[in-house]
């Protein structure tokens, strides 16, 4: 079975915190080439590894992956604040 | 940097292609000098290929770090290593079933016996490397 594409945001995630692929692999308990495989979107991560990354961005999962292209993390909040307004 | 890692694929690939060359090779001096009985060209031949199998075999599998990969325990491998592995390895089951087919059915044709010692080393450094082989063809980057 061939699975979707799933788009995230950990490179950007990664950068914000300053912290290096080798020390994000670290934390997650990976290699540090499946970070960038991961990055480049040529990965999709297991259910755990993803909670795992998201955990540690203290990010809800579908603000870090997504099966869509993502829109910048600025847009996505002020369209949920929106949202919320809206309610 | 994608440009990069496409010349470190080719470069891989080509010493990939060295290494199992200098099998065929190592081989055919074998059977040269059996059947010459071992005239100082054959056996020059045989150690300069020799020596090009160690040194491609350094190159492709131990500075990659391909062989410490496809030769540790799971445990240390992470899920995408670990597919990976899985997946050079079903590759490498039906090419070495189809390679040790060919030669001994071809060797009791050719030679009317068994396999000798010198093919058995052979396939025992294919049945070890193939896997590694594999994982370094297909993927894109093995060092960062």
């Amino acid at each position: 079975m061939k699975s979707r594409k799933l788009y995230n945001r950990i490179a950007v995630l990664r950068k914000e915190r300053n912290i290096s692929r080798k020390e994000l692999a670290e934390i997650i308990g990976v290699n540090f080439q499946t970070v960038g495989y991961l990055e480049r979107e040529e990965y999709n991560p297991s259910l755990d590894l993803a909670f795992k990354i998201s955990e540690y961005f203290e990010l809800p999962i579908e603000l870090i992956f997504s099966t869509k292209p993502l829109k910048p993390l600025i847009e996505e909040i002020i369209e949920l604040k929106n949202k919320i307004g809206e309610q | 940097m994608k440009q990069k890692d496409s010349k470190t694929k080719q470069k891989r690939k080509l010493w990939i292609v060295i290494n199992y060359l200098s099998i065929i090779l190592i081989l055919s001096i074998f059977y040269t000098g059996k059947y010459y009985d071992w005239p100082v060209f054959v056996i020059v031949c045989e150690a300069a290929f020799f020596i090009l199998l160690i040194f491609s075999f350094i190159k492709v599998f131990i500075k990659t770090q391909l062989w410490k990969m496809s030769h540790t325990s799971d445990k240390n491998l992470d899920e995408r290593q670990l597919q990976v592995m899985l997946n050079s390895l079903k590759y490498s089951y039906s090419a070495f079933t189809i390679i040790v087919l060919v030669i001994v059915y071809g060797f009791a044709i050719v030679e009317q016996g068994p396999i000798d010692i010198v093919i058995a080393a052979c396939l025992l450094y294919i049945a070890h490397t193939l896997p590694a082989a594999i994982i370094g063809w297909k993927e894109k980057i093995i060092q960062d």
